[in-house]
């Protein structure tokens, strides 16, 4: 793919904070997204990485116990403003889910298409969006003679990358991909992240990886989020992700990214 | 290294777990056998009541053949599995035979009366001493249908409508709304026919009410009964489908409605199907509401707004009691009809359910 220079947008939070209920899961949380940069977000287990992906797309409202606090721009503009409608926010920021989630009253085929349905748009080449989004989500070889297969019929790795796919049909600006390769062979996993390198060209994409070596291969700046015993998850660093790995400023950057604790 | 062989092979005839010991086979088979030769030997011998050698006699001796086959295959965890097992087996046989010898009964009955003019002509002209030759439930068979399918055309649309704020919505009024249709639940379909009547026809005594007895009377007197069954099962089909589906939609930048329709509706689709038949089912063969507010008649009547109307539960209650052996036949024909009907409904739903499917696979 050729170095186009695009219109990728930026996106920014502004002390983000999180609340389940009345409990506190995340606090001052802000990052910046330059445009067609890589974003790693990184940190163990029930820190609130995934929590903090879904506020960027207010896919975080559709929690009925969620609380929030703070601003996110994207190109400047608040996407927390009151006449902003939720629903152009994610048309411009896709998201891949943890869990793949393809619709199972769908063909394969039509789940690829099924955003773009969804959203009324018309005047698209189907066939030739089918593959172009089949094959950079790396699955274009295995299901290119089963389209019409129900979705539920590939398997779980599979299945995660028709997501993917189905959110590369949008050509959304910003995708927020929640660790899309942990169910995925090596050789899937370095597919994708190729195709991350390549849509970083027209995109700007935030990834949260359990992944060390994904979160270097793929990234150029990484977030390290840690919640203390009892605590709202924070941002303990962040920064180019080569400093990040080779010289954390805090000690317990440091001490995650060794696999020490985590 | 030799070279791997990398090609498919044929799959085995038998598959591991299929096979069996033999010598158990045997023990089985002689346990679900032998208890069975020996109560029946043992009936006959002391001249018992069938249906007390059965659980007197039966039912102990197959308990004990099991357990002891089971305690010998499997050991101490065998027995209680044979236990389980044998209960399972002869209450569901149980309830199984209970429910064959209801339809048997109607069926055998419902038989007599039944020929081609049965289904195709009204009651003109046929009296007590009529024989069975002349006459049948043509008009009642229409005018169930007209009378549910009028109360379909409003249930379905407003019993799936309130399952969708129920769970597709926050809207603040859901408790309140659950609560009463649960309330509604529990209406006997007798005070539901008796409310009604005194609402729209009772007044009509003294000149001063809305309506005489009519089909659509009828209709609204089911509405009722249909609505919270059509309702909460509508709910239940909703509910199941999974949380992240309808998330998947909302994050490709889906309108909520959208969503909906083309996600989170296909997924629930058999259960909201079965939601409008089992409502459907619910009322097809109710008799008091109808006995209330609609007039039996011996006549077609294709219009449920004006005049008497005959339905087949009313045309059925009608006959039974009367006392000439062609009456109750015909009644008992008019239940084997309405069996009919349901067994009809039930499986056009399961084609429906299952069209979807084989559609996705033939659009190219
Ligand atoms: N729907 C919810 N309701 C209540 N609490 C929630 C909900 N979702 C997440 N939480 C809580 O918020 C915190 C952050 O969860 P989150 O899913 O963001 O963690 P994570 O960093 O993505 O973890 P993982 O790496 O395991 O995916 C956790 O303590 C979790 O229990
Ligand atoms: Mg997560």
């Amino acid at each position: 793919m050729e170095n186009i220079a695009t219109s990728a947008s930026h996106l920014r939070s502004e002390d983000v904070n999180v609340w389940f209920g009345e409990r506190h899961v995340l606090k001052n949380v802000s990052l910046n997204f330059p445009s067609n940069q890589v974003t790693a977000l990184i940190g163990p287990s029930g820190c609130g990485k995934s929590t903090f992906l879904r506020t960027l797309n207010r896919m975080h409202e559709l929690i009925p116990s969620a609380g929030f606090a703070g601003k996110v721009l994207l190109d400047g503009h608040d996407i927390y403003d009151h006449d902003v409608d939720p629903v152009d926010v994610r048309l411009n920021i896709g998201m891949v889910f943890q869990k793949p989630n393809p619709f199972p009253t769908m063909s394969i085929r039509e789940n690829v298409l099924s955003g773009l349905k969804l959203t009324g748009r018309r005047g698209y080449n189907a066939s030739e969006l089918v593959e172009t989004s089949l094959r950079r989500a790396s699955i274009w070889n295995e299901v290119k003679d089963r389209l019409n297969d129900p979705a539920l019929s590939l398997s779980g790795g599979q299945q995660q990358r028709l997501c993917i796919a189905r959110s590369l049909a949008m050509d959304p600006e910003v995708l927020l991909m929640d660790e899309p390769c942990s169910a995925l062979d090596p050789g899937s996993t370095r597919r994708i992240e190729e195709t991350i390198t390549e849509l970083s060209d027209s995109m700007t994409i935030v990834i949260v990886t359990h992944n060390m070596q994904q979160a270097q291969r793929v990234s150029h700046q990484t977030a390290f989020f840690l919640a203390e015993e009892g605590n709202p998850g924070r941002v303990v660093e962040f920064g180019k992700t080569d400093d990040v790995f080779n010289s954390p400023i805090d000690p317990r950057t440091n001490d995650y990214v060794n696999g020490h604790f985590g | 290294m030799s070279e791997l062989d990398l090609t498919a092979l044929p799959r085995p005839v038998k598959q591991p777990w299929q096979v069996r010991n033999p010598r158990n086979t045997w023990l089985v088979a002689a346990a679900s056998v032998l208890p069975m030769l020996l109560s029946v030997l043992i009936t006959v011998v002391a001249n018992i009541d069938a249906t007390l050698a059965t659980i007197l006699v039966f039912l102990p001796l197959q308990i004990i053949a099991s357990v002891g086959v089971g305690q010998y295959i499997f050991g101490k965890k065998g027995r209680g599995d044979a236990i389980l097992v044998i209960f399972t087996i002869f209450f569901s046989t149980l309830v199984g035979v209970l429910l064959v010898s209801v339809m048997f009964s109607v069926v055998v009955d419902g038989l007599r009366a039944m020929s081609p003019q049965f289904f195709g002509q009204n009651n003109h002209y046929i009296s007590s001493t009529t024989s069975l030759e002349y006459g049948g439930v043509g008009h009642a068979i229409l005018g169930t249908l007209l009378i549910v399918g009028l109360t379909t055309l409003f249930t379905i649309p407003l019993g799936i409508l309130i399952a969708i704020y129920l769970t597709e919505t926050r809207g603040r009024m859901r408790s309140t709304v659950r609560t009463l249709v649960q309330a509604i639940s529990g209406l006997p379909s007798v005070v539901s026919g008796l409310f009604i009547y005194a609402f729209l026809i009772a007044p009509s005594f003294s000149s001063h009410g809305l309506t005489q007895q009519a089909g659509w009377v009828g209709s609204v007197a089911l509405f009722p009964l249909m609505l919270p069954t059509v309702a909460r099962i509508a709910e239940e089909a909703l509910r199941l489908v999974p949380q992240e589906l309808r998330n998947g939609a909302y994050a490709l930048g889906a309108p909520a409605f959208k969503a909906f329709w083309q996600v989170t509706l296909p997924a629930a689709k058999s259960g909201l199907i079965t939601a409008a038949l089992l409502g459907v089912a619910r009322i097809i063969g109710e008799t008091a509401p109808l006995i209330l507010t609609t007039a039996p008649s011996n006549d077609t009547n294709l219009n449920p707004f004006v005049g008497q109307i005959a339905t087949l539960p009313t045309y059925l209650y009608g006959y039974i009691n009367q006392v000439q052996a062609t009456s109750q036949q015909r009644a008992w024909g008019a239940a084997l009809v309405i069996l009919i009907l349901v067994f009809v409904l039930f499986t056009l739903a399961r084609v429906l359910g299952s069209a979807k499917s084989t559609k996705a696979k033939k659009r190219k």
